[in-house]
């Protein structure tokens, strides 16, 4: 098991943009952490920092526990296109052994629904099938740590909430902590733990809400309503992005 | 084969058969554009002589070599430059100075330098197929998507391993592709390398054609280039296709 802890993590590109200040967030073992916000927030850049793609200027990423190991899953599928659906999820696998890898292929593939497709090419899946070889290739070399960058954001409803339930099933038996990203508030209700609503301009935590509700969670219940709510009323609460700067030529005083 | 395949025979065909009956009828001399049959008893008889086997071994080796070469050196600069920064910023600005001469420029440097027996033109090939292997390969390791190198981060893998794994198989298309056009420039400059002196070879045979005013010889030897070259290119293709098995198969049907 292990644990994700985020402090005072900041992001400054070269271009002077800060996208992240001050951002604190921790994801206690075995839970499911949800990042709110719209665009413009930070969360896709918090998320790449904890996966080691950007640096940060500032701030600490640590996991602690006794796995270590990080994996994610993108907002596309990102499948190899040369190598097979079952080879794809391979490749997430590779500090397994060579007989493990294989046996946790196919019970990968099975568990996704794609037993007999391990064969086919990733051009040949739907893109909700290639969205679930993505998931087994995050899972197959388990993980302390997983990654979700609004992995499902790309589907249409109905595939989406298939996807909810599977990940939820794998996470109940595999227990991963999971730091996911999204802009659905119902999407968070549904998988998260907690969710942590961010502002932008630059990113930061506005608030973390406890979902609170036990699993599997009723999407009609009036608690769940209830809990939606409030989560949407915190991402009210933050902020606007600010008007562009009012752009004046050479020479024109901008009090004119 | 396809689907009407057979129609792009129905052109040559037809002014074959044309041709073939406008000399036999007294319409046309044939002797600067002999008929079909013409070119057929001269095959014949350069065959049977031996002659033609002699130039084509004499041909087809020195492509053979000077695209081995070639590819060889602009694949390994190629995965250099592609690899580092540094190594790019230090050579390529050269190679691409070198590559605005025109091939064909080199060769009293490479007469002077090498002799005018076999080494200067296997350069010559060499050289020729070597830029667009380059090229190629180099543009395409540097188009790779970023987000697929990114999964190979995620999931730990060493710089080595992205650049077995990932970037590797993603430029074979690329990379087959400018091996192909490095073999046509190959036969390209084996014809101007045998032309400008060599005692046997495809080329010294169109040479030796015009000098003896034998058009069917000319004739001869260049059908037999475009057999030699699209059987090459074939062989090429074949080989590249076990690899590049995961892209749209249509693609590669050309």
């Amino acid at each position: 098991m292990s644990a994700l802890l985020v402090r005072g993590l900041g992001k400054t590109y070269a271009d002077d943009t800060e996208a992240l200040r001050g951002v604190d967030v921790h994801v206690g073992e075995g839970e499911i952490v949800a990042i709110l916000g719209g665009s413009g927030c930070g969360k896709t850049t918090l998320l790449r920092l904890i996966a080691g793609l950007d640096e940060a200027s500032a701030g600490t990423i640590a996991v602690t526990g006794e796995n270590t190991v990080i994996s994610a899953a993108f907002q596309e599928p990102r499948l190899l296109p040369w190598l097979t659906a079952g080879a794809n999820i391979a490749f997430g696998g590779r500090r397994l052994g060579a007989a493990e890898r294989r046996d946790r292929t196919q019970s990968l593939l099975r568990r996704i629904g794609l037993a007999g497709y391990g064969k086919r090419w990733p051009r040949e899946l739907s893109g909700g099938q290639q969205q679930r070889v993505a998931i087994a290739r995050a899972l197959i070399g388990h993980p302390g740590v997983l990654l979700l960058d609004e992995p499902f954001s790309a589907l249409d409803t109905f595939t989406r909430a298939s996807l909810h339930d599977l990940l939820l099933d794998l996470w109940r038996e595999l227990q991963p902590t999971v730091q996911m990203v999204t802009h659905d508030i119902e999407e968070a209700v549904v998988l998260a733990d907690r969710i942590v609503v961010m502002r932008p301009h630059p990113g930061r935590v506005q608030e973390t809400l406890r979902v609170g509700l036990p699993r599997p969670r009723d999407r009609l219940a009036p608690e769940f309503d209830l809990v939606k709510r409030t989560a949407l009323r915190a991402v009210n609460r933050s902020p606007a992005p600010p008007p562009e700067p009012h752009r004046t030529g050479p020479g024109v005083s901008p009090w004119l | 084969m396809r689907r009407g395949a057979w129609l792009g025979l129905l052109i040559p065909l037809v002014l074959a058969v044309a041709w073939e009956l406008a000399v036999r009828h007294g319409l046309a001399s044939g002797r600067l554009m002999p008929p079909p049959s013409r070119l057929a008893q001269t095959a014949r008889a350069l065959s049977r002589s031996g002659e033609l086997q002699t130039h084509v071994l004499a041909t087809t080796q020195r492509v053979g070599l000077g695209f081995a070469i070639g590819a060889v050196a602009g694949t390994v600069l190629a995965m250099l430059n592609g690899a580092s920064g540094l190594a790019l910023r230090l050579l390529d600005p050269s190679v691409q100075a070198l590559r605005a001469i025109p091939s064909i420029a080199w060769v009293p440097l490479f007469i002077l330098w090498l002799g005018i027996f076999e080494t200067s033109k296997l350069a010559l090939i060499a050289l020729g197929v070597f830029f667009p292997v380059y090229l190629g390969l180099l543009t395409a390791i540097q188009s790779v998507d970023r987000k697929l190198i990114e999964v190979g981060r995620v999931f730990g893998l060493s710089r080595t391993e992205i650049a077995l794994r990932v970037t590797w198989p993603a430029v074979m298309p690329a990379w087959i592709a400018a091996l192909r056009t490095g073999l046509g420039l190959g036969f390209m400059f084996v014809v101007a390398a045998e032309l400008m002196g060599a005692s046997e070879g495809l080329g010294y045979l169109l040479l030796d054609g015009q000098q003896m005013g034998r058009a069917d010889t000319i004739l001869v030897a260049m059908i037999v280039f475009a057999v030699l070259g699209k059987t090459a290119d074939s062989l090429l293709v074949a080989a590249s296709r076990p690899v590049l098995r995961w892209q749209d198969t249509h693609r590669l049907r050309l």
